[in-house]
């Protein structure tokens, strides 16, 4: 195993109306891991994610990348922990009428001063570096496009090349084929595996196909209730064990060892 | 299917009475107006003597006319830049969506709707005993009539932005302005040009009659003329506004095809 | 097929990023253009505007200070007992909204129909339809109360009149444009049948054309409200005449209950319109 991204520990979420979301999360993500989570909807996945970038504000528990404590960030750190974590949506949030190359360009927002960011007035460098890796997801055509002519796939990589160009640690795509074609779905599994094969880069991604996630994952955990229900590698995840983690009834957490 | 009969049934009725009482107000409201046939009868001729005086329409010191239609035009513009500006901050702060704390959206929409009741005339006259006569008051009382309504209109286009790409920007690191500037001014930029210009449009309408009050511009001159028995002038300046008003419709329907071709071409 | 769709992809013409980058600096400069041009004009505007009228930019803040210790030294509190005699204006300024409206629907029935595409007996009828309803609408209806006032005297009388004239403008527009946007087949259907002129217009135009009309004629109703609460300030009867002469003889507290009259008429009526557009529709 190489270095640790980032250990969750002992990590709770309710909302505000009283929703449990998560129950004592204890994960430890190794560098270069590509590690799916699935589970059935309303388990808490999408809970997990947003709590590691803070998108959604943690009631209990430790969240340690690169060894410091996100949890307890103030604002000023919180923008620099956020900046070396990207993350993808189901929507992709791309600011929609700004051509594709801008809204790569947001990436180095976080690394940017707040005023020479706002007004967009990005370097000769990162404006080559944007394009860069707009080729590097077969995009380079697209580069001047309006986002919102691209097809849902090409967002997609869109969103995974801004995700690329904040040059992060780790990245958190909660559920980002949900809305795409099986080839277009595909395609973009096939770009963001790829990325983190180059990059190196500890990536979470939330899915509900799991033949998707036997596919590409060098790990699997299963949430279900808002708990760690398996934790383990794509062979050890039998039949069985999938039918209990998306049964309805309360079954006994079957926890593989790493 | 019975039942459904029976409900078009009532509804006619319904819709019967509400005709025979809207008529029936609308006499009763002539006759507490005194508006009765032989006192219209005596303003039609008047009417028609006047009609008659308009002709030619013409312009004793058109110099003075035009200056006056500058200067309308002039309050009109300063109007709409303050009111953009000040409003655009505000709605900022009462767009449910953005506002760190939600009691102040409430308290800035309802400062609005309640600037928004009182009609640009009247807080014309308001800052006429407040900071004197003039286009001053006048600039004055069009910016707030606009922030009354351009409060409104900017915040509801701010409320339906895709709150996705907000996540997306802070999640990248983005500071609020950042946030604020690369992805929901974008994101809205259309209803904005839209909302702005149509306030525009409006405002200079408005500036048109602010000289009644005396808050500067042309509706001044129309009162002098009219009070003067000038009826050929009244009707000139009444031409004057007509045009003023006519191409401002004109112009900002141009611009706004303007702004949307300009960015159509540097995305193609 | 991983592989091959990702090399599908990756096929074709590739530009190096050094084209694509000056092809973005191109893009960059057309916008920044555009940007430069638009945000030139608008200043330039502004400058021209306060050149123009002596604004000094300062007075925003004084201004709004001035107003702020007008409200509350001058303005408030509002005089309340002044209401028993705000009470005969304020009906003044409902009645004048409201016939003013009838007047307005009624004249512009008749011009919407003459303008509408398919019931206008000719296309030159049509336009000139257009044309006084364009005409009326562009000039605004304190416009009309001033010329009124000179020929036919202080009064609600001007005051209706001048809200009937430029409601035309509006409602004109606004019903040829529901007329232009009715279904063509149902009422072609209705005539083909050997309907009368009448008989097409009940059957087949009035059912389509209601809710367009309600809802236009209330609008117009609850604009008139304001309209009418200004009217005033030229002589045209109403609150608005009241709240003049009260600032005029620095009555300001019986101003501010005037303004607060004017306020609970708007809402008021609002609420009533908004109830019968929901009970009619
Ligand atoms: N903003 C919220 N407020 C209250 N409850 C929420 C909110 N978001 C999610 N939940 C609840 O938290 C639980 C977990 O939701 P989520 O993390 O979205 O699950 P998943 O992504 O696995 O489908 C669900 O019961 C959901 O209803
Ligand atoms: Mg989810």
């Amino acid at each position: 195993m190489g270095e640790t991204i980032v250990e969750v520990k002992q990590l709770n979420k309710t909302y505000p109306d009283g929703t449990v979301a998560l129950k004592n999360i204890n994960i430890k993500a190794y560098k270069g891991e590509f590690i799916v989570i699935i589970g059935p909807s309303g388990a808490g996945k999408s809970t997990f994610l947003r709590s590691i970038n803070r998108l959604s504000e943690p009631t209990g528990g430790e969240i340690l990348f690169m060894g410091k404590d996100i949890v307890k960030a103030g604002k000023r750190d919180l923008r620099k922990i956020r900046r070396n974590i990207g993350m993808i949506f189901q929507g992709f949030n791309l600011v929609k009428r700004l051509p594709t190359v801008r809204n790569v360009l947001h990436g180095k927002l976080g690394y940017m001063s707040s005023v020479k960011g706002a007004f967009g007035l990005f370097d000769q460098k990162d404006v080559e570096e944007a394009l860069d890796i707009l080729k590097r997801v077969g995009l380079e055509d697209q580069a001047f496009k309006r986002a919102d002519e691209l097809s849902g796939g090409q967002q997609q990589r869109v969103a995974i090349a801004r995700a690329i160009n904040q040059t992060p640690q780790l990245i958190l795509a909660d559920e980002p084929i949900a809305s795409l074609d099986p080839n277009s779905s595909r395609v973009v599994m096939d770009y963001l595996q790829k990325a983190c094969r180059e990059e190196g880069f500890t990536t979470f991604v939330n899915l509900h196909q799991v033949d998707f996630a036997k596919e590409y994952a060098d790990r699997i955990i299963g949430i279900k209730d808002g708990e760690v229900f398996f934790d383990g590698t794509a062979s050890q995840l039998t039949d069985e064990t999938i039918e209990a983690l998306y049964s309805k009834e309360k079954t006994k957490k079957q926890e593989a060892v790493v | 299917m019975m039942k459904n009969n029976r409900h078009m049934e009532k509804k006619k009725v319904q819709n019967t009475i509400f005709t025979v009482l809207a008529f029936a107000f609308f006499i009763f409201s002539m006759l507490q107006l005194d508006i009765v046939p032989e006192r219209l009868m005596r303003s039609f001729e008047r009417l028609t003597y006047i009609f008659g005086n308009m002709f030619p329409p013409k312009l004793n010191e058109p110099i003075d006319v035009f200056g006056a239609a500058i200067e309308s035009i002039q309050v009109a513009i300063l109007g709409t830049i303050i009111g953009i500006l000040v409003s655009f901050f505000l709605a900022v702060f009462a767009a449910k969506n953005l506002t760190p704390f939600k009691p102040l959206s409430f308290a800035i929409k309802s400062f609005a709707g309640f600037v928004r009741a009182v009609p640009a005339l009247i807080w014309a006259l308001l800052f006429i005993v407040a900071v004197g006569l003039g286009p001053t008051p006048g600039v004055l009382a069009l910016a707030i009539n606009s922030i009354g309504m351009l409060v409104k209109v900017y915040a509801e286009a701010l409320e339906e932005i895709d709150m996705g790409v907000v996540e997306a920007l802070e999640s990248a690191g983005a500071s609020k302005v950042q946030v604020i500037l690369q992805g929901v001014i974008p994101s809205m930029l259309s209803a904005f040009i839209a909302w702005s210009l149509f306030r525009l449009d409006v405002n200079i309408r408005y500036s048109a009659i602010l000289g009644v009050v005396g808050a500067g511009g042309i509706g001044w001159e129309l009162v002098k003329a009219a009070q003067m028995s000038r009826y050929d002038e009244a009707l000139m300046v009444t031409i004057v506004i007509f045009l003023m008003v006519m191409s401002a419709e004109v112009i900002s329907e141009f611009m706004k095809k303007r702004a949307n071709a300009a960015t159509a071409q540097a995305l193609k | 097929m991983k592989a091959a769709s990702i090399q599908t992809d990756r096929e074709g013409h590739k530009p190096p990023t050094k084209d694509l980058y000056s092809e973005y600096r191109k893009r960059k400069k057309i916008l920044f253009k555009s940007q430069a041009t638009v945000f030139g004009v608008i200043t330039l505007l502004a400058l021209w505007s306060l050149w123009g009228t002596g604004f000094n930019p300062l007075s925003i803040v004084t201004g709004t200070y001035d107003m702020f210790v007008f409200m509350f030294t001058d303005l408030f509190p509002p005089d309340f007992s002044a209401i028993g005699s705000l009470i005969g204006p304020a009906l003044d300024t409902l009645y004048m909204s409201y016939v003013g409206m009838v007047i307005s629907v009624l004249f512009s029935l008749v011009l919407g129909v003459l303008a509408a595409d398919f019931l206008t007996p000719h296309p030159i009828i049509a336009a000139i339809s257009k044309g006084i309803t364009a005409f009326l609408r562009s000039v605004p209806a304190v416009v009309w109360a001033i010329i009124l006032v000179a020929g036919i005297g202080l009064g609600p009388l001007t005051g209706t009149i001048a809200i009937g004239l430029s409601g035309i403008g509006i409602l004109g527009k606004a019903y040829a444009e529901v007329l232009n946007s009715m279904d063509r087949d149902q009422i072609e259907g209705v005539r083909a049948t050997g309907a009368s002129w009448l008989q097409v217009m009940g059957q087949a135009v009035w059912p389509q054309f209601k809710a367009g009309f309600v809802s236009w004629s209330l609008y117009k109703l609850d604009m008139n409200i304001r309209e009418a609460a200004i009217l005033g300030l030229v002589g045209a009867g109403g609150l608005g005449y009241y709240l003049q002469s009260s600032i005029s003889l620095f009555q300001y507290k019986t101003a501010a209950m005037a303004i607060l009259m004017i306020f609970a008429l708007i809402l008021l009526v609002e609420f009533v319109t908004a109830k019968l557009r929901e009970r009619i529709l």
